[in-house]
Order: structure tokens, then C-alpha cells, then sequence
């Protein structure tokens, strides 16, 4: 996996992959809707993945001694390896937001809290569920499999926005401690929704993949 | 012994249908797989790589089954699928650092050593080097991994005529040995005469002849013509020729 995963960075990595897990950085933007820092992060995967099939990784691949569904699992834990990159930089922007900007209060969707990074990471495990198994059913249509990807992605951010602002859930939207631990929840739900979509994810692109003619 | 072999390999696309090919690559043999273009060359080699799902046949490689060994038999094979068109803009440098770790048995004391034989400048991008280098920088890749087997598809089209005899002479000369093997696609059958000990011919997906280069020669000995020896081009056009009726032409 280690070998994969240095072929992935080596030859694979687009480099605008890298900075817009930098995104996060968006956090400290006083107003704006957060969980578009995520949508940054799934585009740079596009990027990869379009690069991968116009490298034609497919053939170079195909020659190394691994099997086919070891190419989709590489893919996988790549995308992984970026977007938990990317939480824990947007985690970091969190703090920091609290401590630069303290009582702010975004009026457009999201506070920089965990409620945002647990919706990132729900965002993130749908964007790999749709994303990788429309990939490898046939193992070249990136933009098609990207489109649907944003088209699942964009409601769920869009409900996660709007969230916060409906009376009675005005606490997601705070970022003190207090608020933060009553979040605490929200961010495992999102852990184990992005371990188990991902997962899911994996197997059944590995699955269809197998099938495929190269 | 062989070094592969293939039974009853079967599949269907809806303009094109591989039917049971069945050959085998003696250990120490340059088998030659020769066939019009179109004839299934590229699918057969495609099927017993895995890349294409056969729909019927098993393939043995090493003495192994790929579909239970295909991780152990790729380490031990080397396959070059033409030129490089993967990552053009690549360092050879690059490339080779990033092959040699899938290899548990690389040898870089004699990758090193075949660098040098095809004068391989690793500083250059993949699309700096020539057809000719590309192809060699393949084989010196499986070289440098031990390959037993060696499977090329169409490794010498496009090469210029220098290129081309430098490639025969140094396949024939890895299968020197007795203990390495080379699968060898080609429709350039000139290339043939020169280092091929067996032939395997194909054609509309299936295997119309299989046995050594003498034994070729002599099952289509009835299509010569006049005195002139028998040149494997003469069979092949013989054998596929389709005239053009005194309709094809409006």
C-alpha cells in the first residue's frame, strides 16, 4: 500500500490537489459559506483524477505487479489521505478563527465549529460514495462522475447551511465550548459516515472495476 | 516446459470474437505472434494480462494459474504494451524510481548496467526519448526485475529499420539463456526471420497455425510459388489476401 500510495504523490498528484485542502483558510472570512471550502478539496481530487486518466495511468498500471482492484483501492486511500488532510486544516482554521475573531457570527450559513466539520466529513463520504463507484464502472468518465458527485454533494450543503438558522437549532451555529461539546456528536456522526461511505465506496468501485476492459 | 501457456481462450465483442486460441511459449523459445492488424493480437496478449475479461480459456504463466497467481506472475513477467504513453512528461529518473518499488527482486546493479548498453539518458522525459529508447527503456525495466517471461505487443511498429534489427537481435539474445522467454506480437513479419524460433499465427480471432518456424514453414510449403524461398510475408499475404472485386471501387 505504501508503494501505491508514493505512486499516487510521485505521478499522480495534481498540484493544485495539495493547496486546496489550503482552503480552509476561507474560515476566516468573516461571512461566507463555509462548506465551500470542501467543494475546493473534491475539486482538486477532480483535478488528480482527470490528470491520472490523461497521464494514462490506466496502462502504466496495468504493467506494475498489483492487481486491478489495488488501483482502485490506491485512488481511494488517496482521496482519503487528502480530505482528512484537509479537515484537519480547516480544524485548525477553526481554533484560529476563535481566537482571532471571537464572537463572530456567520451570517450566511456555517460557523467555523464542529458542526461544520462534522457536515464536511459527511461531504466529503457521499462526494467518494458517487464519485468513485460512477469512476470505476467505467474507469475513464472523470468529468461524468464529478458532475454527479456535485450534483449529490450540493443539496446536502446547502441543507447544512441553512441548518443553523432555523429557530431551535441556533445553537449549531455557536462556536463557545459549550455549544462545541453539545456538537461533539454531530462531528462522530460525520467520522463514521465518511469511514463507512468510503468504504462502501471502495468495495463496490473495486467490484466494478474488476469488470471492466481495459 | 513452458513458459505459458493458453487453453481455450474465448471472448465476444459485438464486432469481433477471439475463439478458442490456444497456444503455448516453450521455455527458452522467441515465439513470434503474427496476424494482420485486427486479427486479435492485441486482445489475446490484453486477455492473458487480465485487462480484458476473456469470456471463456485459462491461462498458465510460470506454471501458475493467473487468476489465482496474478500478483507473483506479473513480478516475474515483463510487459511491454508498444511504446510508453504514460506519463509523457515524466523523468525516466522518475519513473524508474517509482516501477523499481513494486519489485521485490530489482536489481539496480544491472538496471544501471542496461541504462548504459542502450545508452538511456535518465535525465530525459518520457517524450524525449525515441520509439526505439522507449521500447528499450521497457525492456531494460523488465530485466532489471528478472523477468522470465517477456510479453511485447507490437514492440518494433514504427521503429525505423536500424531500430528494429538492433530490437530482434537483442530479444533473440535474452532468450539466449534457455531460461528466459519472449512472447513477441508483431505485423511486421521481417522482424520474424530474424530471432523468431516459434510462430503462433492468428487470424479473424483464431489461431490458424502454432509450432516452431521450420514446422511453419513447411505446413504452408504448398503456397509456394516457383523456386524463390518462402518468406513468412508471402504466407501471411497468401493466406489473408482478399482481392477487391470489380465493385469495391465507385
Amino acid at each position: 500500500m505504501k508503494t501505491l500510495l508514493y505512486k499516487q504523490l510521485r505521478l499522480v498528484c495534481h498540484p493544485m490537489t495539495p493547496v486546496f485542502c489550503l482552503f480552509g483558510a476561507m474560515l476566516l472570512i468573516p461571512n461566507y459559506p463555509y462548506s465551500v471550502t470542501f467543494f475546493y478539496v473534491t475539486l482538486g481530487l477532480f483535478f488528480t483524477f482527470l490528470n491520472m486518466r490523461e497521464q494514462k495511468d490506466i496502462y502504466y498500471s496495468a504493467l506494475l505487479p498489483i492487481r486491478k482492484r489495488d488501483t482502485v483501492r490506491a485512488a481511494v486511500v488517496f482521496a482519503v489521505l487528502v480530505e482528512v488532510l484537509s479537515a484537519v486544516i480547516t480544524a485548525l482554521f477553526c481554533l484560529l478563527s476563535a481566537k482571532l475573531q471571537p464572537g463572530k457570527d456567520n451570517a450566511v450559513g456555517m460557523d467555523a465549529n464542529l458542526m461544520l466539520l462534522g457536515a464536511g466529513l459527511v461531504l466529503y463520504g457521499v462526494f467518494n460514495l458517487v464519485f468513485f463507484i460512477s469512476l470505476y464502472r467505467s474507469g475513464y468518465k472523470v468529468g461524468a462522475a464529478y458532475l454527479k458527485a456535485n450534483i449529490a454533494m450540493w443539496p446536502l450543503m446547502l441543507a447544512a447551511e441553512a441548518l443553523p438558522h432555523f429557530p431551535g437549532l441556533l445553537w449549531l451555529n455557536r462556536v463557545d465550548a459549550q455549544a462545541n461539546l453539545r456538537q461533539l456528536p454531530i462531528l462522530l456522526f460525520g467520522v463514521a459516515v465518511f469511514a463507512v461511505l468510503t468504504l462502501l465506496a471502495y468495495r463496490r468501485a473495486a467490484q466494478l472495476y474488476e469488470k471492466v476492459d481495459l | 516446459m513452458n513458459a505459458m501457456e493458453i487453453r481455450g481462450l474465448c471472448k465476444t465483442y459485438p464486432a469481433f470474437t477471439l475463439k478458442d486460441v490456444s497456444f503455448a511459449v516453450p521455455q527458452g523459445a522467441v515465439m513470434g505472434f503474427i496476424g494482420r492488424n485486427g486479427a486479435g493480437k492485441s486482445t489475446t496478449i490484453k486477455s492473458i494480462l487480465g485487462l480484458v475479461h476473456p469470456d471463456a480459456g485459462q491461462v498458465e504463466i510460470l506454471g501458475r494459474d493467473f487468476a489465482k497467481d496474478e500478483k507473483f506472475i506479473k513480478e516475474n513477467i515483463g510487459v511491454v504494451l508498444g511504446g510508453i504513453d504514460f506519463y509523457p512528461k515524466k523523468k525516466i529518473a522518475v519513473l524508474t524510481d517509482v516501477t523499481r518499488r513494486f519489485y521485490e527482486n530489482w536489481d539496480e546493479e544491472k538496471y544501471r548496467h542496461y541504462l548504459h548498453l542502450f545508452a538511456i539518458d535518465e535525465s530525459k522525459r518520457v517524450d524525449q526519448l525515441s520509439s526505439g529508447m522507449q521500447v528499450k527503456y521497457m525492456i531494460a525495466l523488465a530485466l532489471s526485475h528478472n523477468a522470465k517471461l517477456l510479453i511485447l505487443d507490437e514492440p518494433t511498429s514504427g521503429l525505423d529499420p536500424v531500430s528494429r534489427d538492433e530490437l530482434t537481435e537483442l530479444l533473440g539474445r535474452i532468450a539466449a539463456d534457455g531460461q528466459r522467454s519472449v512472447l513477441f506480437s508483431t505485423h511486421i513479419t521481417s522482424d520474424l526471420e530474424k530471432c523468431a524460433s516459434h510462430i503462433a499465427f492468428i487470424k479473424d480471432g483464431q489461431i490458424q497455425y502454432t509450432g516452431t518456424l521450420a514446422d511453419f514453414r513447411d505446413h504452408y510449403a504448398y503456397l509456394r510459388q516457383g523456386d524463390a524461398p518462402l518468406t513468412l510475408e508471402d504466407i501471411i499475404v497468401a493466406v489473408e489476401r482478399r482481392p477487391l472485386d470489380e465493385n469495391a471501387i465507385i
